[in-house]
């Protein structure tokens, strides 16, 4: 309703300025003229180029989308926001070559960028909707197929007006579109890959791990581009700004989908060499059901060193995020194998094995606190390596050094793992030393009595230190909350008793989403009365 | 594997509608797509929440249950680990990779062992005994801390929209 509203008046207006114009001027070119040395008629004039993109933007949609899910909706704002703010940074730098046919590439780069987003979502909607019909699949190639060759024009073009002209905004075109071009390429690889899944009656084992690897690519792919423009920018202008947050975040999705390939295929590895197959009595024993699909296990089940039980397919996935035994959490990467050799030297190499499990998470290393060094007498701890520093804090030059050219980079990069593995194992070594002196401590305490003042001050300072760290104060959760009304509410209970304010303090009127709270309260229940 | 997640949430659902817990009703919104549901938590008893019939939807990811559901307030909610848009924050919704806030240990993070029913439990007791620490809405953190009976005001004046009074 508001749409058409803003459509008409902005029409009216429009018909008002260019009828303002022909009436005093009476002829095409001098009102044309007049049109554009007039500040308020180019607003109309502006505003209306505007309502019409999103009336075009509309159809576009409505043709190739039909209707938008709600999410879809909330995500597209998201991004045009962040995509709007960016592009106005991106007009500071190029303040000098400012003219309308600038603004009218941005709009159009930004409508083209619209339409890739909208493509990508729809597209991982496809594993979660049970039906895709014939017009999905049509719908979603023409649009890709137009969307690709858009991009391809405009790469083109930005080629050859820098080749012919030297570096100008085209520039910006150039890499914003080879950007969205691998996008497509993106989409189109899943689109493929959940097209195939989808046809198939049996769940696909290994698409999970196809899904990683065209991850990897891509990521590698944009951080390269990134890398090379932001290059090239400063060499000729000046550090643009506007590019650092999505590069940011493609050098985080690529470290993350290479952190993912190398501890998964080495979990998976470990889970297929090593960790024996479940036996009939063990199956019995875990009720014969995998805690991570539900459904019954009758063959195909591994057991991990922990012993607990679970679906091969279904560990494969799971170790494709985290390499943790869903249950108790156990790192699979460094436990030794339940029945024979601790993991192989190639499994891990380089990291020295850990005299216990260690049921941290390893893909996330935790903030290392300065820790006073470690109490040789109960163990040899690997010595703890400097801490890398975060990513936030690099220079571009550190960066681009860090994701740069091949080889070295990966290496850097495996060092930098095994540094956070080693670090990992050394924290679980002190927590271990920490307990143990506490224990002792306390043990001393309760026999010998004051003598104790002296140890108990020294043990006390590192063993508060890492349980500031490692274990703060979360939100309650379930892992050991028990369906009891009792418990959830007994601590509570000595809490002041509630002040219930006099009746008119709730005398606002009703607003909308009260109304629509009591009616969906009103309908779920309704619902469940019937159900049950 | 689309197949996978929907027959999990499909077993979770049965589940649920055959042993509910007590004080928390949820289900798909619409039986073709399972991926959406809706959650309704009375406030726990004996809270500053209590009496209260709280509405919420659960968004599924399509590789549930690797991937935890996000979880969101439909009515207006004042507490410190709900954001002003209902966004819910705690520890078991968020994947062991992630960390918002900043702090938060992996062991209590999403896994497959999770289920619909712990996360509406927890949320229970999140109701009943906020962190504080947790900086999702700062100023309910604040007023927890510092002026308890204001908060209450606040959480009866939610109680009684939600209820329709
Ligand atoms: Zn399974
Ligand atoms: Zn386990």
């Amino acid at each position: 309703m508001k749409a058409i509203l803003a459509t008409v008046i902005s029409l009216a207006l429009t018909t008002v300025v260019i009828g303002n114009a022909y009436y005093q001027k009476k002829q095409f070119y001098p009102s044309i003229v007049y049109l554009t040395n007039s500040n308020p008629s180019m607003a109309v004039m502006y505003l209306q180029a505007f309502i019409l993109v999103l009336l075009v933007g509309k159809l576009l949609r409505k043709i190739f989308f039909g209707q938008l899910r709600p999410a879809e909706f909330e995500h597209l704002i998201e991004r045009s926001w962040y995509a709007i703010t960016e592009t106005c940074l991106a007009f500071t730098v190029f303040r000098d070559d400012f003219n309308p046919k600038f603004i009218a590439l941005f709009t159009l780069l930004l409508f083209l960028k619209a339409f890739h987003w909208l493509a990508e979502d729809r597209v991982d909607y496809m594993e979660r909707s049970p039906v895709i019909g014939l017009l999905f699949h049509v719908r979603i190639l023409s649009l890709l197929m137009l969307l690709a060759q858009s991009d391809f024009y405009f790469i083109h073009h930005a080629y050859q007006f820098t080749a012919s002209k030297g570096p100008s905004v085209q520039l910006v075109f150039g890499f914003e579109y080879s950007i969205l071009l691998i996008m497509i390429a993106n989409i189109l690889i899943k689109y493929v890959l959940h097209a195939i899944d989808s046809r198939w009656e049996t769940p696909w084992e290994s698409k999970a791990a196809v899904l990683l690897y065209t991850e990897l690519a891509i990521n590698f792919l944009k951080v390269l581009l990134y890398i090379g423009f932001v290059a090239v920018m400063v060499r000729i202008y000046t550090l643009p700004l506007f590019a650092f947050r999505p590069m940011y975040e493609t050098m985080r999705s690529f470290k993350k989908a290479y952190n993912d390939v190398v501890l998964s295929r080495r979990a998976i590895r470990n889970m297929n060499t090593l960790y024996p197959d479940a036996t009939a009595a063990e199956l019995a024993a875990a009720d014969n059901e995998c805690i991570i699909c539900r459904e019954e296990m009758h063959s195909g089940a591994k057991k991990l060193p922990c012993n607990h039980i679970f679906h091969a397919a279904c560990l494969r996935l799971w170790f494709q995020r985290q390499q943790t035994c869903p249950t108790c959490r156990l790192n699979v990467l460094r436990a030794p194998a339940p029945a024979a050799e601790p993991a192989p030297a190639h499994a891990a190499p380089g990291h020295p094995a850990p005299p216990a499990p260690a049921p941290t998470a390893a893909p996330v290393p935790p903030p290392f606190p300065q820790m006073p060094p470690p109490m040789m007498a109960w163990g040899m701890p690997p010595p703890p390596p400097p801490r890398p520093a975060s990513l936030g804090n690099l220079t571009m030059a550190e960066l681009q050094r860090m994701e740069g050219n091949e080889r070295r980079a990966i290496e850097a990069r495996l060092q930098l793992l095994r540094e956070i593995q080693s670090m990992l194992d050394a924290s679980v070594l002190l927590m271990q030393q920490y307990s143990t002196v506490v224990g002792s401590v306390a043990q001393n305490q309760a026999t010998v009595g004051t003598q104790t003042l002296e140890m108990g001050r020294t043990t006390e300072e590192p063993e508060t230190k890492p349980k500031v760290k490692s274990e703060p104060d979360v939100v309650p959760t379930t892992s050991s909350y028990q369906p009891s009304p009792v418990a959830s509410t007994s601590r509570v209970k000595n809490e002041p008793p509630l002040d219930r304010p006099p009746a008119d303090a709730d005398a606002n009127p009703r607003d909308k989403t009260d109304a629509d709270a009591e009616e969906l309260r009103r309908r779920r229940l309704q619902k469940f009365t019937l159900d049950k | 594997m689309a197949g996978s997640a929907l027959r999990r949430l499909m077993a979770e659902y049965k589940q649920l509608t055959l042993n509910p817990p007590e004080g928390i009703i949820a289900g798909p919104i619409d039986e073709e797509n399972f991926f959406e549901w809706e959650a309704l938590i009375t406030g726990p008893e004996g809270t500053c929440f209590e009496g209260g019939v709280f509405p919420a939807k659960l968004s599924f990811p399509p590789d549930y249950p690797l991937s935890p559901p996000k979880m969101r307030f439909l009515c207006e909610m004042f507490h410190p680990n709900i954001y002003a848009d209902g966004r819910v924050c705690i520890s078991i919704l968020h994947a062991p990779g992630d960390d918002p806030m900043g702090y938060e240990s992996s062991a209590e993070r999403w896994s497959p062992v999770q289920s619909v029913e712990k996360i509406l439990l927890s949320v229970v007791s999140m109701l009943a005994e906020p962190n504080d620490e947790s900086g999702a809405n700062v100023d309910a953190a604040k007023m927890w801390r510092e002026d308890r009976e204001q908060f209450n005001m606040i959480a009866d004046r939610i109680v009684r929209k939600t209820l329709g009074l």
